[in-house]
Formats: structure tokens, sequence, C-alpha cells
């Protein structure tokens, strides 16, 4: 019993430590999930204890969350029971549901107490950034770091095979072209992959959403959040480009390759090409043994992406202390100096324009020409899928376009299958929006 | 048995192969926390060591993560949680192995029922629960969900059920009330059962990731499962493998430590219980 007791004591210990620090400073909480990299929680912390510094009347804690997903269900849970944080950094398609849901709250009144207007604060950010933040009239969301897919490739093997490794494929012909000189093949082995995708859940979803946009299409609905367009000419191009990649000119391997796996791969020298986040471009760049080059995703009939990413929120029921705090918190992360900080550091693109006026930006993007790549792209990227249920409306497709990636459906099949299940999910929000008619 | 049954041969290959399956991840564990780094190499995936061992994984491991803070809090919470629950298990197993009255197979079975729920969907109504008695972020929060074990009563119940009833009869002629029964009596003749316990609730508490991350907010109360996550997991880049064996190995040690010291105790109770 004295193990229990010594328990209880060195817990109850805890919590008093815990709670007692608080008197004057107004105490947050933020909820951050580590989508790159494990030591971008440390730095986090390092980035939320200068915050603390430079504001000795707030008391910012950064809360390790998870993942992406664990980190949208815990913000959910802890909503619901009453004990909102101050701010997270939350999937920037994960936003729209928040706001459906009514769990947070519309930023202008604090943009407008600053004595700005709700379109001058949002001028600071890339244009592509701007659907997934603003939406519905109001602003919900700050855009923190944010990527896009691009082609990685290895630039050894480019000239092994003589291709110019200066003059990249531009379009899906190009591409596949290109795939197939670099495949090594060792009678009906292959040895080495002209081209890997990521065929896990999350990034799957975004990397189609890329090869649809690609071939003109939209993916969904960017005004109305209970529709999807999976049954659709620019879709079946995407995911039969896909599946002729592996199955037809066997460039790409069959079955379902984690994203871990695809950097994996790139590192080790058995995959020439790879589609992968701009939140990769610092891991690469340091561990890359050859030389490599960077390159916008292909295009069939135009040069379109999707953004990646996260932004910060504000849930509702907040106290007005700690609603001005988090703001400040909010706007302290988000100004050109943390962002751009916060972007060589890992690789994502910075929101805020700012952060590229600055020299230190400068000086890095002239070291890192790679780096500039991502930030030309942005001008052909466009919103990120944002639906009700979002997860599951993007599982739908993932789970059909992963029987295509291993062979058990064809393309055609696997779309109308994904889009009834998308329709299924959708159904409840449908009826309450556009199919809620005067009686 | 003979050497040369082809049968007991078969047999053997058999279990080897088992042993081979189930250790796999563990060696690999082993190996390639003391790899030295090479992002993506192939000979990553080797389980052979054919390299000067290096603690550097360690080295970066232990840096990334207030390991000793880590380590405390889960030993709090497994052992608080393991503390409550034999008090509670015991008792409420005793009363449903001895004691007479109305309703008793209702509520047995009501509590079985509780087995049956996934825990996930328990979350937000378990922490609306926590948050309003105040224990959010806190580490009696963790444990509260678990002080009352439907498997522990069940296992506790079975356990006292066949300890024969002369043992308690001899007591009660000789005076003993019914505390003193279960105290002097029954628990020194069911600690196997209690020991069986012990280990499921030990271990499932220690590697448990998903409850302690829905209640904790401070990183002072963070257990082992969360710390290693922070720097081990990440969706869009290839990961520094050797760091995440490193870790790993520094999470499970103690549990390992302790079933190699322990074994044949362990060993011994699971035959008693019948707990697999």
């Amino acid at each position: 019993m004295s193990r229990l007791a010594s328990a209880a004591l060195a817990a109850a210990l805890t919590f008093s430590l815990g709670s007692g620090a608080a008197l004057a400073a107004t105490e947050i909480e933020m909820f951050f999930p580590v989508p790159v990299e494990g030591k971008l929680a440390k730095e986090m912390k390092n980035l939320v204890d200068r915050f603390n510094a430079e504001h000795p009347d707030i008391k910012a804690t950064a809360v390790y969350t998870g993942s992406y997903d664990e980190t949208n269900i815990k913000t959910r849970a802890a909503i619901k029971a009453g004990r909102p944080p101050a701010a997270v950094i939350m999937s920037a398609n994960f936003v729209l549901e928040y706001q459906i849901n009514d769990e947070i709250q519309p930023l202008d009144p604090l943009v407008e107490a600053d004595g700005q207007t709700p379109d001058a604060y949002m001028s600071q950010f890339w244009p592509a950034l701007h659907g997934n933040a603003r939406f519905a009239e109001k602003i919900w969301a700050v855009p923190f770091h944010n990527s896009t897919p691009l082609l990685y490739y290895n630039a050894d093997h480019f000239r092994e095979v003589g291709l110019d490794p200066a003059n990249p494929p531009a379009t899906w012909a190009e591409w596949v072209d290109a795939a197939k000189k670099l495949t090594v093949r060792d009678g009906d082995s292959i040895k080495r992959y002209g081209l890997m995708i990521p065929g896990n859940y999350d990034y799957l979803g975004w990397i189609m959403t890329a090869l649809t946009m690609s071939n003109g299409g939209l993916y969904y609905n960017p005004a109305f959040g209970g529709e999807v367009y999976y049954d659709t000419p620019s879709m079946l191009g995407a995911l039969t480009l896909v599946d002729d990649l592996v199955r037809k000119h066997k460039v790409m391997p069959s079955g379902v390759t984690d994203g871990k796996a695809v950097s994996t791969g790139f590192f080790a020298g058995q995959a020439s090409m790879v589609l992968l986040s701009t939140g990769s471009l610092s891991f690469i760049r340091e561990n890359m043994k050859s030389d490599y080059g960077v390159a916008f995703v292909p295009r069939n009939l135009r040069n379109a992406v999707a953004i990646g990413g996260a932004s910060l929120i504000m849930p509702k029921g907040l106290s007005p202390e700690r609603q001005k705090a988090s703001w400040t918190l909010i706007k302290w992360l988000t100004a050109p100096g943390v962002s751009g900080e916060w972007s060589r550091f890992t690789g994502y693109f910075a929101p805020n324009k700012g952060a590229y006026d600055l020299p230190e930006m400068k000086t890095f993007i002239a070291k890192n020409p790679d780096a500039k790549v991502a930030i030309d792209q942005l001008q052909y990227a466009q919103s990120w899928f944002a639906t009700y249920n979002t997860v599951a409306v993007r599982k739908a497709l993932e789970d059909e376009v992963q029987a295509v990636l291993s062979g058990k459906k064809l393309p055609a099949e696997a779309l109308k299958a994904a889009q009834t299940k998308a329709d299924e999910v959708m159904r409840p929000y449908v009826e309450q929006t556009a199919l809620r008619l005067p009686q | 048995m003979r050497r040369t049954d082809p049968s007991a041969l078969l047999a053997l290959a058999a279990l080897s192969a088992v042993v081979l399956v189930c250790s796999t991840p563990l060696l690999w564990m082993a190996v390639a926390s003391f790899r030295p780094q090479n992002f993506g190499g192939l000979d990553m995936a080797a389980l052979w060591p054919d390299f000067m061992p290096t603690l550097a994984n360690f080295a970066e491991a232990l840096d990334s993560a207030n390991f000793p803070l880590l380590y405390l809090n889960t030993v709090i919470v497994c052992a608080g949680t393991l503390g409550v629950q034999l008090v509670t298990v015991t008792l409420a197993g005793y009363a449903f192995a001895r004691l007479r009255f109305p309703g008793k197979e209702l509520v047995f079975y009501a509590f079985l029922l509780q087995l049956m729920l996934v825990p996930p969907i328990l979350i937000v109504p378990n922490l609306v629960t926590i948050s309003r008695l105040g224990l959010y972020d806190n580490l009696i929060g963790v444990m509260a969900p678990y002080f009352a074990s439907a498997f522990g009563v069940f296992l506790m119940r079975q356990t006292f059920r066949t300890i024969p009833k002369d043992f308690e009869e001899a007591a009660i002629v000789d005076g003993a009330n019914w505390w003193q029964l279960v105290w002097r009596v029954l628990i020194p003749l069911a600690r196997p059962g209690m020991i069986a316990f012990g280990i499921v609730s030990v271990v499932s508490h220690w590697n448990e990731f998903l409850w302690p991350l829905m209640v904790i907010s401070s990183p002072d109360n963070q257990t082992l499962t969360i710390g290693l996550a922070s720097f081990t997991r990440g969706a869009e880049s290839a990961s520094q493998w050797g760091v995440i064996a490193a870790g790993t190995f520094l999470v499970a040690a103690p549990l390992l430590l302790a079933f190699a010291l322990f074994q044949r105790q362990f060993v011994n109770s699971f035959l008693f219980s019948g707990v697999k």
C-alpha cells in the first residue's frame, strides 16, 4: 500500500505544481501536431519559450498532440469536455468542419480591433492559402505552415540514362517517358523504379488531388462542403495514369507504398523520381547523398496542385483575456520573421509573403534554389479539399485507389464505388443544406 | 519422447518458426538501435549486426525527450492504477464469488458487458467526467477510468471460486470477520491471480497512448508513449530509424527487464490463472 500512497502523493504534487504557476500571467495552451520529423517538437517548444520571454503577461504552453488526425480528435474531445485550448495548429482542411459544427470563432473582430480590415489582413498571405482560411464570409484560420507536392528526382540517375537534370519532365508524356528510361530491369524483376508515390492514408488523397487538378479537375466543390468530384473524366484520367504506371509501363511498384518508404527508397537510389511534400525538403536536403533536383508536379491539361499544411484556429468559449492572449500568440507565430525561421527549419514554405522580403530569407533562397521551386509552384496552387466529414470522404477515395494500386480493381469501377461511398458519408449534411427546400 | 520422433521434430520446427516471427521486431529494434545513422540505406532493414555498434542513437533519443520525467510519470500511472485496482477488484471479486445478494447475476453480467465496449467510444464521455472532477491534465485523470476493471473483477471472482470453502469455514470457526477472511485467508491464496492481473494491467497502461494523449496537456505530465511519439512520428518525412529504435528500446526496456527477472513467477501465475 505504501507504493500506492507515494504514487498518490507524487500525483498530487505534480498537480499542485502544475496549477500553482499562474498568478498574474494569462495562461494559454496551444495544441500542435508534429507533421514532419521529430526535432520539430523541440523547436516548437523553443519558439514558445521565446514568445513567453517577450510577453511577460502571457504564459503559453505548447502541447504536443500526436498526428494531424490525433490532434483533431483531442481538440474535439477537449472542446466537448469544456476545456478548449486557446489555439490549435490544425490541418488546414479540417477547419471547415469546425466552422460547420460552430466550434471555432471568426477572427474578423480581432483583426478589426487591431484597426485592420479583414481584406488587408489576409493580403499578407499567399493567395492560394485564402480558400482554406477565409470562407463563409469570415476569417476562420491563420495559415501557419504550408506545403505543396513536389517532384523530387535523382539527378545522377537522370544523367546516367541521358536525361537532362536541368530540364525535368513537365508534362505527363515526358514524365512517363522519363520513368520508363529510369527504370532498371533485370529480366522480369525491377531493380530500380522510375517513380514512386506515397499510398498511405492522407498522403494518397493529397497526391490524387494534385494529379486530378493537373488534369483539369477540381476534386471537390470549394463553395459547398457536400460535393466531391470522384466519378469524373479528370479523376478517371489521373487514376488511369497511376494504374498504367504500375501495370502497363511497370515503372512504379504495385501495392501501397508508405510515404516513409518512398523517401527511404529515394535516399537509397531505389526510386529515381518521387512525389513528396515540400515539408520533406529540409530532410531530403540534409540526408540525400546523391545530387537531386525538384520540379513542379507534371501537368496534363494545366499546372495545378492543392496546398497542404496547417493553420492556427481559435476554439469558441474562451474568456476575453485568453482570446486576446491567443490572438497575440497567433500573430507572433505568423509574422514574417518567425514564419521565415520555421520555414527554413522545416522546408514548409512560409505563408506570410513578407518572410521572403527579409534579408536572411533572400540569402537562404540564393543558397538553396530548390526552396524557390516550391514558392514558384504556389502561383498554380489551389485550395485543399475540405468537406463535411473530410477524413471519411477522403478515405472513400483512398480505399479505392489502393485497390487499384494493388491490382484488385479497374480505375472506372473504383471511382464509381468511391463516389457512392463519399455521397453516402455526406448525405446527412447535404439533406440539411442543398436538399433542404422551402415547404 | 524419443529424439528421432518425426512429429516432435516437426513441432520443434513449428515452434521455432513462431518464436522467430514473434521475436523479429524485438531483434530488429535491438540491432537497429546500435546501428550508425545511415538515412534510408538498405542495410537498415538487416537483422544481422554488420557494423561497429554506436550509442549515438541513444544519445539523440535521450536528448529528444525528458526521459527521467517520462519514466516517473509512467511509473506513477501504472503503480497508481494497479494499486487502486487491486483493492477494487479483490473486494468486488470476493462479493461476486462468495456473498449472496439480490440481483447478483444481473450486476455481474452488467460488469462483463463493459468488456465488450471499445475504449475509443468512451473518450469524450470520460473526458467530460474527468474535466468535471477537476482532473483534466492530471495523472490521476489518466488512471481514474481504470480504477474499476471488469476484467480484474472477473478474474478475481474466478480465482476465489477455485479456493475451497473449507479454509474460510475454519477461519470463521476461529472467529474471523469478513475482512480478516479476505485479508488473511483469501488474498494469500489468490496471489497468483493478482499477479497475473497485475501484469496485464501494468503492460497495458505502460503502452497506452490515446487516452493519456487526450487527458494530458502539459509536457510535465506526459507519459513515455507520448514522449516517444513526439520525436519519432512524422507524416511527411523519412524516419530516422536508428533513433526510433533506440527510443522504443528505452521505452520497452523496463518491462523486458522485469520479464527477464521474474519470468518464472510470471509463467507460474499465468499457468495458475489460465490467462493467456
